[in-house]
């Protein structure tokens, strides 16, 4: 297969708002999926509920979209009763974080063989841009119009900790990066999480002072701090401004994976 | 190759014109059926992947398939045609 017949051509044009960073991450997803040279018979997208969740219907591959927060809990049951086939999750920052937390959390734990793509909007961008566990502090949404006052989470730190394999994170301008880790997701076994920072013109940007698509996008990319160069900075003892964003590999280790057939 | 943007798919986001190291994609100006300003193809031959991507077999550089989240940048195969003498800008 190539990369364009993954697309559910009949299906598209999709939903996504102009300018909506979920359909880069579904392009890069897709062209991961490509390289591995992986059958559509053979992989099955999960997802729960949300913008970001309606990713797998876009697929031509079998997939399942499940309620919302659970999209990890059936894929590990697709995995277990069928190890051979490769999942993939699509999931929101308030699917995986919020109502989905613990799944997560567990998922890691477990260290499951599972492909998890999280698109971090941070924010509930379909019922109309409530703030999520992910809105960062100050951040203006319908439930947080004087600014966000709790700490946002950091999902791949939650991930690093609870055990996973492989933990990335990019945004949705780093387009090539984000191929790479998807695709370096893909060969690990057990739990990887690559989480892609998007942006959401409609509920974040118009409310957080990002008028155009672009200007998120502008905001990605002057604000990214390359993982090697945070903690050089750190060592020497230098502050890094709140408002960065960590990206690169932020975890890679082999602890034994659950549902690999051996 | 050429390079194409399907009308029926582009939502006028302007990420295209954002990464292109060659500009070849300018904001555009008139609405098209749909009311979506799509944008404009600034000699689109100049493209790497348009040039390249029979002689190394591969999709080269592709930022701009990649980051249109509208899935609406693709190549298609050119005909014969009549040739056209290209400047290409180092
Ligand atoms: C059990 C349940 N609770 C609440 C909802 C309402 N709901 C639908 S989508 C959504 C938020 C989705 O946010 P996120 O996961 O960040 O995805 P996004 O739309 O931002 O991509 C909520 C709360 C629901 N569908 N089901
Ligand atoms: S509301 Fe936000 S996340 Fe949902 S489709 Fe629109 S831009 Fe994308
Ligand atoms: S990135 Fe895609 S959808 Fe956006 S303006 Fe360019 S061609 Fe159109
Ligand atoms: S493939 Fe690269 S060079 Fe060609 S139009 Fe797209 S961004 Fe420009």
């Amino acid at each position: 297969m190539s990369y364009d017949e993954w697309f559910r051509d009949d299906r598209l044009p999709h939903i996504y708002c102009a300018g909506c960073g979920n359909g880069t991450v579904i392009n890069c997803t897709l062209s991961a999926v490509d390289q591995m040279g992986w059958t559509k018979d053979e992989t099955v997208f999960v997802s729960g509920i949300g913008c970001s969740s309606r990713a797998p219907g876009y697929i031509v591959a079998d997939s399942l979209h499940t309620t919302h927060g659970r999209a990890i809990a059936f894929a590990t049951g697709i995995k277990m009763a069928n190890p051979d086939l490769r999942v993939i999750v699509f999931t929101g920052d308030g699917d995986l974080a919020a109502i989905g937390g613990n799944h997560f959390i567990h998922a890691c734990r477990r260290n499951i063989d599972l492909t998890v793509v999280c698109m971090n909007n941070m924010i509930y961008g379909m019922t109309g841009g409530q703030g999520s566990p992910t809105t960062p502090q100050g951040a203006l949404s319908t439930t947080t119009p004087y600014g966000s006052a709790e700490a946002a989470f950091d999902l791949c730190g939650l991930a690093a900790a609870a055990g996973a394999n492989y933990v990335a994170r990019y945004t949705s301008y780093h387009v090539k990066e984000l191929i790479r880790a998807v695709r370096t997701g893909l060969e690990t076994p057990g739990f990887s999480f690559i989480e892609a920072l998007v942006q959401c013109p409609t509920n974040f940007g118009r409310r957080n002072k990002f008028r155009q698509v672009m200007d998120q996008i502008e905001f990605f990319k002057s604000h990214a701090l390359l993982v090697q160069k945070a903690d050089r900075m750190r060592e020497e003892g230098k502050k890094i401004p709140d408002d960065m964003i960590v990206i690169g590999e932020l975890a890679r280790r082999n602890r034994p994976p659950l549902g690999v057939r051996k | 190759m050429r390079l194409v943007i399907d009308e029926s798919r582009c939502k006028g986001c302007n990420l295209c014109t954002l990464v292109c190291p060659y500009r070849i994609f300018k904001p555009g100006t008139t609405a098209n059926r749909r009311g979506v300003i799509v944008p404009e193809l600034d000699r689109p031959e100049r493209c790497a992947n348009c040039r390249l991507q029979h002689l190394y077999g591969r999709t080269l550089c592709g930022v701009c398939q990649m980051i249109c989240p509208d899935q609406a940048i693709s190549w298609e195969e050119e005909g014969a045609c009549e040739p056209v003498k290209v400047a290409i800008e180092y």
